[in-house]
């Protein structure tokens, strides 16, 4: 490609990648001006932190697999069937480091299934997931006999997690707290970060994104490397989970399923940021606060929920539009 | 050319005007928040809170979760943060307690319309779920004098209906001669009534004999017609299997007037909830204390004797 | 005058001028060869006559009158075709509804598809191409590159109305296709000439403009700087005005003789589609593998790189058995340059340095867990400039390059791992001829430093001119392995069509 054609091509794809950018930006400039008094207040931006914590950590390990052109479409009820084993556990009297333990065990089982269908018997990841979606379902119903477990059932200590943090009266915000759920979604993101952008493993993920045929013939395990993001993509689902029902101090076999639509939400609206349009997970996160924003920018100015939701889709639809419009462009 | 930019502006434009017509004229604000807005049911009390609310001058901001629990906690945090003179929810408190003692600390009442109680709530607004259970269980029994088959269909993962069952549970329970042969809970994300025909299809199946099933207990509505439906079209609408729901919503009290299998359900005051919960908002505006935790509004069995009324 | 004149075609790209006043004409009955390096700007031209792309200024005039081909609408109402490398073809529809794909199917009664008048009109559609091997009736999936080819061509003529195909564009054509299905594609293209069809032929590939076309037009650097009947001219003239270089220095002599060591063995070594192989590659060694399209030569690679089972006989490869997986291949110092560069080889839209480092990634990092973009970023240029690679930065998505430079990646991908063996499957295939002597040079040179070399190639010039010794394959099966001292490309044309001895 000659220099000299840079020029318009380079002003389109300026605003290919800072489309979404300025639109988030957008979002949260219109919000300042309209709750000037609440909005951008400390307090508020800590509930949204915390709002937003579980479905940026499904997020985030969705974007493992999305980074591999595979999908997992079983996290929502992964996330359901976690929170409903911790869940039992503790109605049963178990200490709750064996309820968690259990649920990131059934986190990385599933996961583990998933992977062995998708990448050792082939079967695509939107067929084979859809199924485990239904089978994770339906364990949580036949887990929790079909029940929501709450009350005394789940300790205190548990559900407490989702409603403390650190304070921050030290620092001299009196009132104000860190929420341990944002603690819990920032640790995930940095992970996340770190093994996807830093490690040999991330790596080799983008590499099976960019050509899964190439990079097995470059050497590369594909098997075990697609079957391993899987395991951690639903570990990361089983920790969502496991948030959720510390959040809702109960569990139920629905509760997660609405994770993850969502999640792939927020990854696609950050991979309209990425040069290639390849899922990156600081973008995720940009996606996640994109949809957290809007919720709770929303409820504030009284916009009737029906139109929050088409919105939320229009936005969704309009920044993926305009990426893959200015991919023609080019 | 097509520019994100103006887009956003646009729909910035679209926001404020909606916002803007949405915007309170008086001074109290209300938001009534629940996951269950595509329900009939929660639609009425909606309506009969937003009737009695347009009486009061207020206009109430209403959100709907899509199911999502979590998020009426998150709502309720965002209205708190706005400082909404009062909060009306329609799910289990037990769930999102971390919003109600957000709610609390900040002084703003919680008014539960058909939630459930807590000690963080002002007062739930409600139906007597059990007495509910109650009239239609006794009903079956009695006119299957007390002995036969029954099926139930249950929804335990729901509070408010999973109290139904219980009852049912006990009064059969009472009829030695009585024998509940399954308790389906049935698939409720289209609604309930095609998986409850499904299951219903295969329960038939499983019992071929006329009149070896004698009733069927359903704890709302829609799995009852779902019932219906399959009873009818195995052509085992003559056997005399009675069918009773719950909510007398209109496709049952059509089912009811028509004179078939389907003959009793349970009229909650849906309107009337949600007028008395506007009622008990307003007091509590006031500041006045409420000392009844729950407060009932009264139910109709409704049979083809009253179905026209 | 009667055909297509086409005149002062000019277009620039942000001020960069991809094409200055180039002049064209395709002649009823004429085979006319476009040549030209990648981005000589052979691509923008036929992407202007197709109507997708605008010109700066261009006339065009049919039979002495002015028309426009502003949209592919204009293009097609004036009678040109276009025949890519990618086919758009429905591999699960039959070749007969392929045919049909752009036109309205012929139909009984008013609704039900009439099969038979379907058939029958693919069938006359390939007749009339003197096209009388393919069944109609199969799925289109199930033939081979070069029928799928055909059957497009024979699309094309069954458009119906008045929009009748005069001017074909055929975009390297053989790229794809093993000598046999190109031969009948030349027969083709021999039928549409007598018919009165005009073909511009883009290619790089000398022999075929030799010998099919009539007229050569070569464009450099966007300008047209050569045009002349093949029959005044030849293969140095054309290379010559493409590159400014002469034929002579294509394929670098091999200065100082091959090792002795023995880098791969075979001893009646079969796989599911090759048998009976022996054959002893020597360190440094280049052994070609030649015969008819398919016979074999990309499974025998695919078996050293332990993408194929062995499941008789015996393959040695550096001293073990062979591996059996491209993993162990790799970590034993076997590099592979697949022979589909797009779909085998590149992440197109990642970078070049991600591509490159690709199956290095453990070997440059810390505690081959964490990835070292420093030692990535060194390595890259380090490989990059053996391999003369010309991109704007190792940030640049390789789709962004040419077919040459795309090779190149793939090369420096390979010659990374420091191989003792590397298999190269049609490594020339969609290059144009710059890179081509680049990349001869560094097949050279990696021989004399001694690593041992297997290379397949459909261009017979290229084995001769770079292989030690050629293994022929015929239809699956070793026939001979002969020396391709003083061979002529001739006599080894001649041993893939031999009978094997009994």
């Amino acid at each position: 490609m000659k220099p000299g054609r840079h020029k318009v091509q380079s002003m389109i794809r300026t605003f290919k990648l800072y489309g979404t950018l300025i639109g988030f930006l957008a979002i949260i400039i219109f919000f300042a001006i309209q709750l000037p008094d609440t909005f951008l207040s400390a307090r508020n931006l800590i509930n949204i932190s915390q709002q937003i914590s579980m479905l940026a950590v499904v997020a985030f390990s969705m974007t493992l697999v999305m980074v591999m052109n595979d999908f997992d479409l079983s996290v929502g009820s992964m996330a359901s069937l976690a929170g409903v084993v911790a869940a039992v556990l503790f109605s049963m009297g178990y200490p709750i480091y064996i309820g968690i333990g259990a649920a990131l065990l059934v986190g990385v089982l599933g996961g583990l299934f998933n992977g062995i269908l998708v990448s050792f018997f082939g079967i695509l990841p939107f067929v084979a997931t859809l199924g485990t979606l239904t089978m994770f379902s339906g364990m949580a119903f036949l887990t929790s006999g079909g029940k929501t477990i709450f009350g005394r059932d789940i300790p205190s200590a548990f559900s407490g997690f989702a409603r403390s943090g650190i304070q921050l009266e030290t620092f001299g915000f009196a009132g104000l707290k860190i929420p341990y759920l944002t603690l819990v979604a920032v640790s995930v993101l940095a992970i996340i970060w770190f093994v996807l952008e830093q490690t040999v493993f991330g790596r080799r993920l983008y590499a099976i994104g960019g050509n899964y045929e190439a990079a097995r013939l470059a050497g590369l395990k594909v098997k075990t490397l697609r079957l391993t993001a899987f395991v951690l993509t639903g570990l990361g689902a089983a920790v969502g989970g496991l948030m959720y029902a510390s959040r809702v101090a109960s569990a139920n076999p629905t509760q997660g399923s609405g994770l993850m639509l969502d999640a792939i939400a927020a990854v696609f609206l950050g991979m309209t940021m990425s040069e290639e349009g390849e899922p990156r997970v600081i973008y995720t996160l940009v996606g996640v606060l994109i949809l957290g924003i809007l919720d709770n920018g929303l409820t504030q100015m009284s916009v009737d929920s029906y139109v929050r939701e088409i919105l939320v889709g229009a936005i969704v639809i309009s920044a993926v539009a305009f990426s893959s419009l200015s991919k023609q462009v080019r | 050319m097509f520019n994100f930019k103006s887009m956003t502006g646009l729909m910035a434009g679209a926001v404020m005007s909606i916002a803007a017509s949405n915007a309170p004229v008086m001074a109290q604000e209300i938001t009534v928040i629940t996951p269950y807005l595509a329900q009939p049911g929660t639609q009425m009390f909606i309506e009969g809170f937003k009737a009695e609310a347009t009486n009061m001058g207020w206009t109430p901001n209403v959100i709907d979760t899509a199911g999502d629990i979590a998020a009426v906690i998150s709502r309720i945090e965002d209205a708190v943060t706005k400082q909404v003179d009062a909060i009306v929810i329609n799910v289990d408190p037990a769930q999102i307690e971390a919003g109600l003692a957000v709610a609390k600390e900040a002084g703003i009442p919680v008014i539960g319309m058909d939630s459930g109680t807590s000690p963080l709530l002002v007062s739930n607004i409600t139906s007597n779920g059990y007495a509910m259970a109650a009239e239609t269980s006794v009903y079956v029994a009695n006119r299957i004098e007390g002995k036969g088959k029954v099926v139930m269909f249950v929804f335990d993962a729901f509070p408010p209906v999973q109290i139904r069952g219980v009852v049912a549970d006990a009064i059969f329970g009472n009829f030695p001669d009585i024998e509940v042969i399954d308790r389906v809970t049935p698939d409720v994300s289209d609604g309930g009534i095609a998986d409850s025909r499904a299951k219903m299809e295969a329960i038939l199946a499983a019992n071929p004999e006329a009149g070896s099933i004698a009733a069927v207990w359903a704890a709302w509505d829609q799995p009852a017609l779902g019932a219906l439906q399959a009873i009818e079209d195995a052509g085992r609408g003559g056997e005399g299997i009675v069918i009773v729901g719950i909510d007398a919503n209109p496709q049952a009290r059509d089912a009811i007037a028509a004179g078939g299998n389907f003959e009793a359900s349970v009229a909650q005051d849906f309107v009337g909830i949600g007028k008395m919960t506007a009622g008990v908002v307003a007091r509590a505006i006031k500041g006045e204390t409420i000392k009844e935790s729950v407060i009932y509004v009264p139910t109709v069995l409704i049979t083809s004797a009253n179905v026209g009324q | 005058m009667h055909g297509l004149s086409i005149r002062n075609v000019s277009k620039s790209f942000a001020g960069a001028k991809a094409l200055s006043s180039v002049d064209l004409d395709l002649i009823p009955g004429e085979v006319h060869a476009l040549m030209g390096e990648n981005g000589a700007g052979k691509s923008t031209l036929i992407k202007i006559l197709a109507g997708v792309q605008s010109a700066d200024s261009l006339e065009v005039l049919k039979d002495g009158k002015p028309i426009t081909l502003a949209t592919s609408a204009d293009a097609h109402n004036a009678g040109f075709r276009f025949i890519h490398q990618e086919l758009n073809i429905v591999p699960h529809l039959s070749v007969a509804e392929n045919i049909s794909l752009g036109i309205p199917y012929p139909l009984k009664f008013g609704i039900a598809i009439d099969w038979r008048a379907l058939e029958n009109r693919a069938t006359d559609a390939l007749a009339r191409l003197g096209v009388d091997h393919i069944n109609v009736r199969q799925k289109a999936a199930q033939l081979s590159t070069g029928d799928r080819m055909l059957t497009k061509i024979a699309s094309s003529l069954v458009s119906s109305g008045d929009d009748s195909a005069e001017f074909y564009v055929l975009d390297e054509p053989t790229a794809s296709l093993s000598g046999d299905e190109s031969e009948k594609l030349f027969q083709v293209i021999a039928e549409l000439k007598k018919s009165g069809m005009a073909i511009l032929y883009v290619s790089h590939r000398m022999n075929e403009v030799m010998s099919i076309c009539d007229r050569v037009s070569v464009l450099r650097d966007g300008e047209k700087v050569f045009t002349a009947p093949i029959a005044d001219t030849n293969r140095d003239d054309i290379i010559f005005a493409m590159t400014g270089r002469t034929i002579g220095e294509a394929y670098p002599a091999r200065a100082k003789p091959h090792g002795t060591q023995i880098a791969c063995a075979a001893k009646a070594a079969s796989t599911a589609h090759v048998k009976e192989l022996n054959f002893e590659l020597r360190s440094g060694e280049i052994l070609g593998i030649a015969g008819l399209a398919n016979a074999g030569q990309s499974e025998i690679l695919r078996a050293i790189m332990g993408l194929t089972p062995i499941i008789s006989g015996r393959l040695d490869v550096l001293g073990k058995l062979a591996p059996t997986s491209p993993t162990q291949a790799w970590r034993r110092k076997i590099s592979y340059v697949p022979r589909e560069r797009r779909s085998e080889g590149l992440m197109l839209q990642r970078n070049v340095r991600d591509n490159v480092v690709l199956p290095h990634l453990d070997v440059i990092s810390h505690l081959k867990i964490f990835a070292n973009q420093q030692a990535e970023i060194a390595k890259t240029q380090e490989l990059s400039d053996a391999v003369r690679l010309k991109s704007d930065s190792q940030k640049q998505p390789v789709y962004q390059l040419s077919g040459g430079n795309q090779q190149k990646v793939v090369f420096a991908r390979a010659i990374g791992a420091n191989p003792s063996l590397l298999l190269l499957d049609e490594p020339t295939r969609g290059v144009d001829i710059g890179a081509k002597f680049d990349i001869y040079k560094l097949v050279r040179q990696l021989s004399e430093d001694g690593c041992a070399i297997i290379l397949t190639s459909s261009d017979l010039p290229e084995i001769l001119g770079m292989c030690d010794r050629i293994l022929i394959l015929q239809d699956g099966t070793q026939s001979d392995i002969i020396s391709a001292k003083d061979l002529k490309p001739a006599q080894l044309l001649a041993q893939f069509y031999e009978t094997r001895a009994a």
